[in-house]
């Protein structure tokens, strides 16, 4: 009994490092007030498939590349930089590898939006490959044209119909 | 044992430089102020910059174990925020990252910076203190004032060339003072000298002959006045 619990879970294990055979991408900071820079991932069958970027024009954001622990060697490029451009950082810390003692430099790259628009950003690295399809969205208008503009707003200050 | 936590959190997060305004903690934007500058805007985080106006930043970073490489600064979106000759020039509402990276383009770390015009401007002594009413000189005295932009609650930042001048209370328009005022010199008629003491918009009163003058300090289309009155 114990033999097949532990064969299940071997076998439950061995899928799970076949399924996430990419790194793994994470936000680092977050959107100034207003603004947008949100990182999703777009999920498969077994695991992350890619992933989506939501960006204002004008705002950066920090993400961050993981494989059990930063990931190797992380280059980025970007296949349209005048909507997004992607640059290395130069992260001062140190991140814990699976389950080792040892900790190594944080694998970090800053993506900023440029332009309104959609592109991808490809990033590569010794532990394997991710893309990111980049929306970049205009910075909203003045804020009373934004408040009139939303629905949830707008039926707050409706008066009922008499 | 809380208090041990709580001090334990604490040098932890000054050692990983929490305290830094910068969005990776690294990294941050200060202005270039005078100690004894109540008014310069040397706090984070920084303060919105005023339309037309340029922010003179210091960069400071916290970086274990080494001291701060070569940084320059890169504004994500220059329509809005520029930066020329190491100081942010702000152009339009609005916001954008300002990158600060090494020479070979790693981003150390990066800040969003706010843009939107002035409303209002208020005048204050250089020891920060707020001037709510006229100001009475005996002559040969002098008073410095500071003007400070506002967009509504908020206080802004930025150094702009704010016109000063004066006019003669009852005697209209003091068609000389504006003039010099535009040429940007000394102002030697009136009741009030205006002088410049090397910033951009501080200037100093002097109180020169006996009678009633208003300084009008103005930026773009908002303007603030105070009343002076020189007795001998």
């Amino acid at each position: 009994m114990i033999a097949r619990g532990l064969q299940r879970l071997a076998l439950a294990a061995a899928l799970a490092a076949v399924a996430a055979c990419h790194p793994v991408l994470s936000a680092e900071t977050p959107a100034p007030p207003g603004r947008s820079a949100r990182l999703d991932a777009v999920d498969g069958f077994w695991s992350v498939q890619s992933y989506r970027l939501e960006l204002s024009q004008g705002v950066a954001v920090a993400v961050s590349c993981s494989y059990g622990g930063p990931c190797e060697k992380l280059t980025a490029a970007s296949d349209n930089a005048a909507i997004a451009e992607v640059r290395a950082a130069a992260l001062q810390t140190l991140r814990p590898v699976a389950l080792s003692t040892n900790q190594q430099p944080a694998a970090v790259v800053v993506i900023v939006g440029k332009a309104p628009g959609t592109t991808t950003i490809r990033l590569y690295s010794h532990d394997g490959n991710r893309e990111i399809a980049v929306t970049v969205v205009p910075p909203p208008g003045a804020p009373s044209a934004s408040l009139a503009s939303s629905p949830a707003v707008a039926a707050a200050t409706t008066p009922p119909a008499s | 044992m809380l208090a041990s936590t709580l001090v334990t959190a604490g040098a932890a997060a000054a050692a990983t430089g929490c305290a830094m305004g910068g969005a990776l903690h690294q990294a941050t934007l200060v202005g270039q102020c005078a100690a004894d500058d109540a008014a310069c805007s040397r706090r984070h985080p920084q303060a919105p910059i005023a339309i037309g106006t340029h922010f003179y930043p210091e960069v400071s970073t916290e970086l274990a174990g080494t001291t701060t490489p070569n940084l320059r600064l890169e504004s994500v979106a220059p329509e809005i925020v520029a930066v020329e000759d190491g100081a942010l020039v702000a152009r339009k509402s609005g916001a954008s990252a300002v990158l600060i990276s090494t020479d070979d383009g790693s981003i150390v770390d990066f800040v969003h910076v706010w843009v939107a015009p002035a409303t209002k401007i208020t005048l204050s002594r250089r020891d920060g203190e707020r001037i709510a009413g006229p100001i009475a000189l005996a002559v040969g005295e002098d008073v410095t004032l500071v003007p400070a932009l506002w967009n509504g609650a908020q206080r802004l930042s930025g150094d702009g060339e704010a016109q000063w001048r004066e006019t003669t209370t009852g005697g209209g328009g003091n068609a000389a003072a504006h003039a010099a005022a535009q040429a940007q010199v000394e102002i030697t008629t009136g009741p009030v000298a205006i002088l410049r003491d090397g910033s951009a918009d501080r200037r100093r009163l002097r109180a020169r002959t006996p009678g009633r003058a208003t300084v009008i300090v103005a930026l773009g289309d908002v303007q603030a006045t105070v009343d002076v009155e020189v007795v001998p």
